[in-house]
C-alpha cells in the first residue's frame, strides 16, 4: 500500500459516516440511471427495476468491499469504542471526575518530576560539545579545597597542550547605578579564553580577545542577554553607552547570546587582569575551566597534567609539592552525587505515587465493571466475542486515561511553573526545566502503562467471569473473586503508601535533627545585609575603615538596634580558604580560613570567648596586629607545634590586602572563641582565623544587626544609616539569619518537603481506596448483616465486625509495606542526617498513622452498616 | 466478490483508467456501462464492483471526483483521470503487454 493511500485510508476511517452516505447516494443514482435506460429499451417499470438491481450485483456485499478497500477496519472499530467509551464516561460524571482527578495527580506529578530528571540528568549541557568542558584543580589537601594559584594557572596555560582553551574565573560584585538607584549585581572576572571554553558567542559585537586581559587594557565588560534586557531595556545602542560599575566607567563590548548564562546569577563578565604581585603569589583563589582538544579524552588530559605537575613540583612551595591535579567534566561537577540521589529518590517517590494512583483507578474500574456485568452478559449472549468485549473495555479505560493524561500534563505544566522559582536555586544553572518533546513522549508512555496496569485487569475480570451466570444473578451479583481482587489491590496500596509515609517521616526526623543542630551562634532576631565598597570611591583601606566606623556608630545608637557587627563572611556559610599560618620553628604552614570581623561581631552573634579576649574597638590601625582563632584552629596548632596554649604567641599569617594582593603579617594570637559552624552539617569545623576588620579593611562586607523587636522593620533604619554616610552605596542580599540557615539546609529540606507532599497524597489515595472497598463490601454483606442483627447482634457488634475486616486489610498491607521499607529506605541513607534509615520511631509513627487512616476509612461504612434496619434489609433481599 | 472471476485478475483498474482516458469525465454508471459495451458479451461484470475499485484509484490519487448534474438532471459523482492517473495508465498498459507477451511466448514455446 502506498503511503499516500495509507494516509487516505486513515482519513477515510475517521470519516466513515460521510463516506457511507456518499456511497448510498451514488448507488441510488446508479440504479435510477440504469432503470431509466432499461425503460427506454422498452421494459416495464417493474422489470426495469429488477434488471437494474440484477446487473448491479449484491449491494450489501459491495458496500462491505467498498469499506474494506477505502479504510482500516480496526480504526473504525476503535473509534466507535472510543466514542462509546466517552459517552458512557459522560453518563457517570462523578466517577469520571474522580478517576481523572486521581490520574491527573499521579501522572502530573510523575511528568513534572521527569522533566526535572530530563533537565538535570538526561539533556546534554546547553553548550556546544559539552563533553569537552572540564574543570581543573589541585586535589584537595587540608586547607586547600579547590582553588588554584596564579603561577599554577599560568604554568598550565603555557604547558598544557591538551586544552583548546583554558580560563580562570573569580566571582565579583559591583554596584550598578540605574534610574531606581544603586543595585548590586553579581559578575565574574574571567581570563580571555573564558567564552572559548564554553563556546558561547556574542549576540551583539564580540566576546573577549587575548588583548582584553593584558595589564593596562581599557576597562571593558560583557553582559548577559538577560542583563541586557533587565538593566538596559534591550538597548540596541548598548555598545556606545558607558556603564558605571562601582562608579567607574566601563565600555560594554558585547552582549552574550540568549541561553544558559541567562539562568545563572552572573550578569556581567570583566577581564581578570593579573598584577605582578599576584603572578608570584601562592594564594589559592582561582577556579579554572578548560575545553579539551577535540580528540582528547579525560584520561589523556589527566595523564598529561600529572606530568606537567611533576615537572613543576621542583619549584613549587613546600606544601604544594605532593599535590596532584584533578580534571573532571563539568557535567559531573554540576550534578553532584547528592543532587543525583535527591532527584532519584524524589522520582522514585513520585513513581510510587503513580502506582498507588493506578491501584486506585483499577479499584474504581473494578467497581464500575461489576455494575456493568449485565450489559456485558447481554452483549456476549448476542454474539460478541470475548476478545471484542476486552477490547471495548480497554478502549474505555484508554479514553479515561487519555483524559487523565491530558489533565496530568496540564497539572505538570502548572507544577513546573509553580516550582521553578524554588527549584532553580537547588538545580545547576544549566538545567532548563520544561515540557519538551521527550517529556511529552514520556507522558504518553506513562498513560499507556497506566491503561495496561489499571485497565487490563478489570477488563479481563469483567469479561472472564461466567457471563451467563452473572446474567442470571442479574444486578445483585458480584462474585467473591471480585472482592478478593479488590482487597488485594487495597493491600498493595497500603503497602506502597507505608513506604512513602515512612520515607517522609525519616526525612522529617532528619530535618528536625538539623534544625536542632547547634550552629554555635545565636541567630534569632538577626538580619544581614551585604555591601561592596567601590574601589573608586574608597581607594584606600583607611577610607573603608572610616566608613565602617561611622556606620557602626550610627547603627549602635539607632532605635530598634540591639547590637551590630561586620564580617567578610556570613555565619553558617562557607569561608574562603587558601591562607596559611606559619608558626616559628614549624616546617609546614597550617592552612586556615580567614574572616575579617569587627568588634561587634562576636557579641552580636553571642559567640563566647573561651580564652584570652575577643576583638575590641582598640584593635585598629596603628595598634599591635592581633588575631582571634577558633577552637578547631587552636587544637590544630597544638597538634602541629606541640605548644600549650597558643594565646599570646606570635605567628606569621599569609593573607591578602585591601586590593586582594598577597600580604604577610606577623600577628599575635590574643584569644580563642568557640567554633561557629561554617561547614555543611555533619562535617568537622574548619580552622578559622579572625582578623580585626579595622586593621585589615576589605571592601566586601556583610552587616549583621540584632534587632530588639525581631523583624525586618529595621531595614529602613539600616538604609537611612548607610545613606547618611554614602548615598550611592547599594545594599544587597537582605536576609534574616533564620533564612540563611534554611538556605544552607535547603539541600536536605527540599527533598523532605517534596516527599512529604507525595506521602500525603499517597495516604489520601490509599484512604479513598480503602473506603471504597469497605463500603462496597458492606453493601454486599447487607443481607448477612441483616440476618445477624435479626438474630440479636447489636449495632456495636456489626461495627466492630466491619472495622475488623478493614483493619485486617491494613495489617496485611503493613506487613508487605515493612518489607518494602526495609528494602527501599536504604537508598536514603545519604539523604539522612543522624537518622538511621530503619529508625524505629519513624517506622512506628508511620505504621500507627496508616492504621488510624484505615480505621477512619472504615468507620464511615461501618457506621452505616450498624444502622441498618434488619427488617428492611431482609425484605429488600427477598 | 461474487463475479470477479469473470474479470481477469487485476485488470478492472486498467479497464477503468482506460475508459476514463478515452471518454473523459464520467459517472459510475456510465463507466460500468462503457466497460460492458466495449467488452460486448464476453465479460460478465457486476456493475456495483466498479465502486470499490473507484475509491481505491481515488485514494491512490489517479482519479479525482466531483459532484455534478447528470444528463437526466440528477446529482451524481463524476470521475476524471488525473495527471498521475495518466502516468499510471501508461505503466499498467506496458505491464499488461509485457505480461501477455511473456505468457504468449511461453505457450508457443511449450507447444
Amino acid at each position: 500500500m502506498s503511503p499516500r493511500r495509507a494516509v487516505a485510508s486513515v482519513l477515510a476511517s475517521m470519516n466513515k459516516r460521510r463516506l457511507d452516505r456518499e456511497l448510498e447516494d451514488e448507488i441510488r443514482a446508479h440504479l435510477e440511471l440504469a432503470e431509466r435506460d432499461a425503460v427506454a429499451r422498452g421494459l416495464s417499470r417493474e422489470e426495469a427495476h429488477r434488471e437494474a438491481r440484477l446487473s448491479f450485483g449484491g449491494i450489501e456485499g459491495m458496500k462491505e468491499e467498498h469499506r474494506d478497500h477505502r479504510g482500516f477496519r480496526w480504526i473504525e472499530t476503535l473509534l466507535r469504542d472510543f466514542r462509546y467509551g466517552l459517552a458512557s464516561l459522560l453518563r457517570s460524571p462523578g466517577f469520571t471526575a474522580v478517576v481523572v482527578g486521581v490520574l491527573a495527580l499521579g501522572i502530573g506529578g510523575t511528568v513534572a518530576m521527569f522533566s526535572v530528571v530530563d533537565a538535570v540528568l538526561l539533556k546534554p549541557l546547553p553548550f556546544p560539545e559539552p563533553d569537552r568542558i572540564v574543570r581543573v584543580w589541585e586535589a584537595p589537601r587540608p586547607g586547600v579545597v579547590d582553588s588554584t594559584t596564579v603561577p599554577q594557572f599560568l604554568a598550565w596555560k603555557r604547558l598544557a597542550t591538551v586544552f583548546d582553551a583554558l580560563a580562570a574565573e573569580q566571582p565579583v560584585q559591583a554596584a550598578l547605578n540605574d534610574k531606581s538607584g544603586p543595585t548590586r549585581i553579581p559578575g565574574k572576572a574571567v581570563t580571555a579564553e573564558y567564552f572559548k571554553v564554553f563556546a558561547t558567542g556574542a549576540k551583539i559585537s564580540r566576546t573577549f580577545t587575548s588583548e582584553d586581559d593584558q595589564p593596562g587594557a581599557a576597562p571593558v565588560i560583557i553582559i548577559s542577554h538577560a542583563a541586557w534586557q533587565t538593566y538596559f531595556g534591550s538597548d540596541p545602542g548598548i555598545l556606545s553607552r558607558r556603564v558605571r560599575l562601582d562608579g567607574e566607567a566601563y565600555q560594554v563590548i558585547g552582549v552574550l547570546q540568549p541561553g544558559a548564562f541567562d539562568r545563572d546569577e552572573t550578569q556581567f563578565w570583566k577581564p581578570l587582569v593579573f598584577v605582578p604581585d599576584q603572578v608570584s603569589s601562592e594564594m589559592h583563589w582561582l577556579t579554572v575551566y578548560g575545553r579539551l582538544q577535540a580528540d582528547a579524552t579525560l584520561n589523556q588530559a589527566r595523564e598529561r597534567m600529572q606530568a606537567i605537575n611533576a615537572a613543576l613540583a621542583e619549584t613549587a612551595p613546600m606544601e604544594d609539592r605532593d599535590g596532584t591535579i584533578v580534571i573532571e567534566s563539568l557535567k559531573r561537577l554540576l550534578v553532584g552525587a547528592n543532587l543525583d540521589r535527591s532527584i532519584s529518590v524524589a522520582f522514585g517517590a513520585v513513581f510510587l505515587l503513580l502506582l498507588i494512583a493506578c491501584a486506585n483507578v483499577a479499584n474504581l474500574l473494578f467497581a464500575q465493571g461489576a455494575t456493568r456485568r449485565t450489559e456485558l452478559a447481554i452483549r456476549a449472549a448476542l454474539g460478541a466475542g470475548r476478545g471484542r468485549l476486552v477490547a471495548q473495555l480497554l478502549t474505555e479505560s484508554f479514553a479515561l486515561c487519555v483524559l487523565g493524561g491530558v489533565a496530568g500534563v496540564a497539572t505538570a505544566y502548572l507544577l513546573i511553573r509553580l516550582a521553578t522559582p524554588f527549584l532553580s536555586q537547588s538545580l545547576p544553572f544549566t538545567a532548563d526545566v520544561s515540557l519538551n518533546l521527550r517529556v511529552l513522549a514520556f507522558a504518553a508512555t506513562v498513560v499507556l502503562g497506566v491503561v495496561l496496569l489499571a485497565g487490563a485487569f478489570p477488563a479481563l475480570q469483567a469479561s472472564f467471569g461466567n457471563l451467563t451466570e452473572s446474567l442470571k444473578r442479574s444486578a445483585r451479583g458480584s462474585s467473591g473473586a471480585d472482592v478478593r481482587v479488590r482487597r488485594t489491590i487495597v493491600i498493595g496500596e497500603v503497602a506502597l503508601s507505608l513506604v512513602l509515609v515512612c520515607g517522609a517521616f525519616l526525612l522529617a526526623r532528619s530535618l528536625l535533627k538539623l534544625q536542632q543542630l547547634d550552629p554555635g551562634v545565636r541567630i534569632d532576631n538577626v538580619i544581614s545585609v551585604s555591601a561592596d565598597l567601590p574601589i573608586g570611591a574608597y581607594p584606600t583601606p583607611q577610607k573603608a575603615a572610616l566608613f565602617y566606623e561611622a556606620l557602626m556608630q550610627r547603627l549602635q545608637s539607632a532605635p530598634g538596634v540591639a547590637r551590630a557587627g561586620l564580617s567578610t563572611y556570613l555565619p553558617l556559610e562557607w569561608v574562603s580558604n587558601g591562607e596559611g599560618i606559619q608558626v616559628a620553628g614549624a616546617e609546614q604552614q597550617v592552612h586556615v580560613r580567614f574572616k575579617r570581623v569587627d568588634a561587634g561581631y562576636f557579641r552580636t552573634l553571642d559567640i563566647p570567648v573561651l580564652n584570652g579576649r575577643g576583638i575590641t574597638a582598640r584593635d585598629r590601625e596603628g595598634s599591635p596586629k592581633v588575631v582571634v582563632i577558633n577552637q578547631a584552629l587552636a587544637k590544630q596548632l597544638a597538634d602541629v607545634t606541640g605548644m600549650g596554649s597558643p594565646v599570646g604567641k606570635v605567628v606569621r599569617l599569609s593573607s591578602a590586602d585591601y586590593e586582594n594582593q598577597p600580604l604577610l603579617l606577623d600577628v599575635q594570637i590574643v584569644g580563642i572563641i568557640r567554633s561557629e559552624r561554617t561547614a555543611s552539617p555533619g562535617e568537622p569545623d574548619p580552622a578559622v582565623v579572625y582578623v580585626p576588620l579595622a586593621q585589615a579593611p576589605n571592601p566586601h562586607i556583610k552587616l549583621l544587626v540584632r534587632t530588639q523587636e525581631g523583624d525586618a522593620a529595621i531595614m529602613p533604619t539600616i538604609r537611612a544609616a548607610v545613606r547618611e554616610i554614602d548615598p550611592n552605596l547599594p545594599l544587597g542580599d537582605i536576609a534574616t539569619m533564620q533564612q540563611i540557615r534554611d538556605r544552607t539546609l535547603s539541600g536536605v529540606s527540599r527533598p523532605a518537603w517534596l516527599i512529604g507532599a507525595f506521602a500525603f497524597v499517597a495516604v489520601l489515595l490509599a484512604a479513598i481506596g480503602l473506603y471504597g472497598v469497605v463500603s462496597y463490601s458492606v453493601t454486599q454483606q447487607r443481607q448477612e448483616l441483616g440476618i445477624r442483627m435479626a438474630l440479636g447482634a447489636k449495632p456495636g457488634d456489626v461495627l466492630s465486625h466491619v472495622l475488623r475486616g478493614a483493619l485486617a486489610m491494613v495489617a496485611v498491607g503493613l506487613v508487605f509495606g515493612l518489607v518494602g521499607v526495609f528494602a527501599l529506605t536504604r537508598v536514603m541513607t545519604n539523604l539522612l542526617f543522624e537518622v538511621s534509615p530503619l529508625d524505629p520511631l519513624a517506622i512506628a509513627i508511620a505504621c500507627v498513622s496508616m492504621t488510624l487512616i484505615g480505621l477512619f476509612a472504615g468507620l464511615l461504612p461501618a457506621n452505616r452498616a450498624a444502622r441498618l434496619d434488619p427488617i428492611a434489609t431482609l425484605r429488600d433481599a427477598g | 466478490m461474487s463475479n470477479t472471476q469473470e474479470v481477469p485478475y487485476g485488470t478492472l483498474d486498467l479497464l477503468i483508467l482506460k475508459t476514463l482516458e478515452t471518454m473523459g469525465t464520467l459517472h459510475g454508471y456510465a463507466i460500468a456501462r462503457r466497460i460492458e459495451q466495449v467488452s460486448g458479451d464476453s465479460l460478465q461484470l457486476s456493475q456495483g464492483s466498479v465502486y470499490p475499485a473507484l475509491i481505491r484509484l481515488q485514494q491512490e490519487g489517479w482519479i479525482e471526483t466531483e459532484w455534478g448534474i447528470s444528463e437526466t438532471n440528477r446529482k451524481v459523482k463524476f470521475y476524471a483521470l488525473t495527471k498521475a492517473g495518466r502516468k499510471q495508465l501508461l505503466l499498467e498498459v506496458a505491464n499488461w503487454e509485457k505480461a501477455t507477451a511473456l505468457v504468449g511466448r511461453f505457450l508457443k514455446a511449450s507447444r
